[in-house]
């Protein structure tokens, strides 16, 4: 089964600064013990074709993705968002086959978060490597969230 | 007097590039240019000073779909200039994943190219996600061809994505006994429906081949038979994995490599003088617009004896099985014809696995700065990294990456089309197009309220 009933994906580009923030929390998460029904994917840029247009809503029945999003707020604050709250093209597959949102045609039948983070630095179109701190202190407690949204205890919580 | 049509963005393709048209009055294309404009730069500034593990995992980020093929060649490119030879059982594995990529890849733009072509016997497009037969038992073989792609990549290459297993000296782990049984039943279960799919896409395209028109955005326009032609010539290092410096016979030269800037081979500064409003998706560039290719492509142009190539599955096969087809129904063929290749190969190289052995080098050099080259056939062709390690460290890097090469290519490719097959011609590049950002911008009158924010 390429894909179980939870899947977290971790999305952005580690060579746009902070955009990087979406692998580094999955790097997080693979330290910790997670039940066998999840599984924590850094996304990359790939999120679209190789993992939400080839969910099974029969078996995948949560989706976590975490990313950075321009909210206005303070560097490293953390927002909660829905796939209503996205901006049209938000994560449509690069690909664009009909303009169709990959994550609209899932949502009514997967339980979709989104955890978006600040960013106070995204270098594109130069590549640099490298959280700023802000962002970087926000890691653990997104892993928090997450595991408090997976119902897993850990000794943190 | 030529009229010049642009569309942008073109659609159905990894990233953002355009295509500026110059046409005859019966809007036939007399020269056209297909361009990158995405702007990403500095991977080989970036490299400079890492480690030699470090640098791959940097390449396999430039793109988000062509992670496995810069993981490989990265990877490659370093134990070239290392002089490190890995063992037979790694060089396994890294081809099994290759091919797995490899069917992941076809299918995927098997969704991409037949929203252009026609039910064969009727005038009616094909619409991909219809929930209407044949269409929709195809859609779900396509699914599941991809799912066995990613999942045989999974295993082999330690993640779908980006893969964790390979690295300089070979691979991290081996596979399991289980592990590679299980890879043997997808492949068989995944050849006979490759099969199938391959043959249901060339009847596809050959239909579209003997048609006389095909409808775009409301205007009937010829299908040449040259749909596609071009006399650039081909350039492939491998019919099916790649090739590098460390090769007893190289099959791919920097020495016949050149590349010339955007302002040499591009067309200079012109105003758009047609627009079409009905144009699928959104019409073309208004007219009034000012276009300027020369200027505004972000990529250099690569030569290989002087001249741009088409690199891709058709390169593969030409250079190396002698196919000939020309144009984009030939180039379409081709692509199709790697599906049950992939899956044969992946099937001999389970075969051929001993699960027990070590897949990691006894001995990892650790490099006196001379230079190395991998060529790596990625799904949209080759793509060649060079590098140079001294004592541990990345001293040069450079990537010349295949839809670099394609874009010369296929712009000589869209004379004498009708300008409204141009993104036809271009789609059978399946092109990737560097990739920008996916960060998410919440619009200003959508800001988020405080309830949103996770404490």
């Amino acid at each position: 089964m390429l894909f179980p009933r939870v899947v977290v994906a971790g999305c952005g580009n580690p060579l746009f600064a902070d955009d990087g923030f979406g692998p580094a929390v999955i790097e997080a998460l693979q330290e910790v013990d997670l039940p066998g029904d999840v599984k924590v994917i850094d996304a990359g840029l790939g999120g679209p074709h190789f993992i939400f247009t080839l969910l099974d809503p029969e078996v995948t029945k949560r989706l976590i993705i975490v990313d950075c999003a321009d909210f206005g707020a303070e560097p490293g604050t953390l927002a909660r968002l829905s796939v209503e709250d996205l901006p049209p093209g938000a994560y449509r597959d690069a690909h664009s086959w009909d303009l169709a949102e990959p994550l609209q045609r899932l949502k009514d039948r997967v339980e979709i978060t989104i955890i978006g983070c600040q960013p106070k630095h995204v270098s594109a179109p130069d590549f640099e490597m490298g959280l700023t701190e802000e962002v970087r202190a926000a890691i653990p407690k997104t892993v928090s969230f997450i595991l408090k949204e997976l119902g897993v205890e850990n000794g943190a919580l | 007097m030529s009229k010049v049509i642009e569309i942008s963005p073109t659609t159905r393709h990894e990233g953002h590039s355009k295509l500026v048209l110059k046409v005859d009055d019966q809007g036939i294309i007399e020269r056209g240019d297909w361009l990158s404009i995405t702007p990403v730069r500095g991977v080989e500034k970036l490299a400079i000073g890492k480690t030699y593990e470090q640098v791959p995992k940097i390449a396999s980020r430039v793109c988000g779909i062509c992670p496995i093929a810069h993981c490989l060649a990265g990877i490659e490119a370093m134990e070239a200039s290392m002089g490190v030879y890995i063992p037979e059982d790694a060089y396994l594995l890294r081809v099994i994943l290759q091919c797995a990529n490899r069917i992941h890849s076809i299918a995927l733009h098997n969704i991409l190219s037949l929203p252009d072509m026609y039910l064969p016997g009727t005038d009616t497009k094909i619409n991909p996600f219809s929930p209407e037969e044949p269409v929709r038992s195809v859609a779900k073989r396509i699914q599941r061809i991809r799912e066995i792609g990613q999942t045989i990549g999974e295993i082999s290459g330690g993640e779908c994505v980006h893969p964790s297993n390979p690295r300089v000296g070979g691979m991290y782990k081996n596979l399991q006994p289980r592990a590679k049984a299980k890879i043997y039943d997808l492949a068989k279960e995944g050849l006979a429906l490759a099969r199938d799919q391959m043959e249901f896409m060339i009847a596809i395209f050959r239909n579209y081949q003997k048609r006389d028109w095909a409808e775009v955005g409301g205007m009937q326009v010829p299908i040449p038979d040259t749909l596609g032609y071009h006399n650039q010539g081909y350039m492939a290092a491998d019919p099916v994995y790649g090739s590098s410096s460390l090769d007893e016979n190289p099959r791919w030269d920097p020495a016949r490599w050149n590349e010339v800037r955007p302002w040499d081979w591009y067309m200079g500064e012109m105003e758009i003088t047609d627009d079409f409003p009905n144009y699928p998706v959104g019409g073309t560039t208004p007219k009034g617009t000012k276009a300027w290719p020369q200027m505004e492509a972000c990529t250099g142009v690569p030569l290989y004896d002087g001249q741009p190539v088409e690199v891709g599955p058709r390169a593969r096969l030409n250079v190396f099985k002698g196919y000939d087809e020309k144009g984009t129904i030939g180039q379409q063929i081709a692509r199709q014809m790697e599906y049950t290749d992939a899956f044969y190969k992946i099937i001999e190289c389970v075969d051929a696995l001993n699960c027990g052995a070590s897949v990691l080098a006894d001995e990892i050099p650790q490099g006196d700065g001379s230079l190395g080259w991998a060529a790596n056939e990625a799904p949209r062709g080759c793509d060649v990294h060079l590098a140079r390690v001294k004592d541990g460290r990345v001293q040069y890097y450079s990537m010349l990456v295949p839809t670099t090469w394609n874009f010369p290519t296929c712009s000589r490719a869209l004379t004498g089309a009708p300008w409204q097959l141009a993104e036809v011609i271009m789609r059978g590049y399946d092109p990737c197009v560097s990739c920008a950002t996916h960060m998410i911008v919440v619009d200003e009158d959508r800001r988020l309220v405080a309830e949103k924010l996770i404490q």
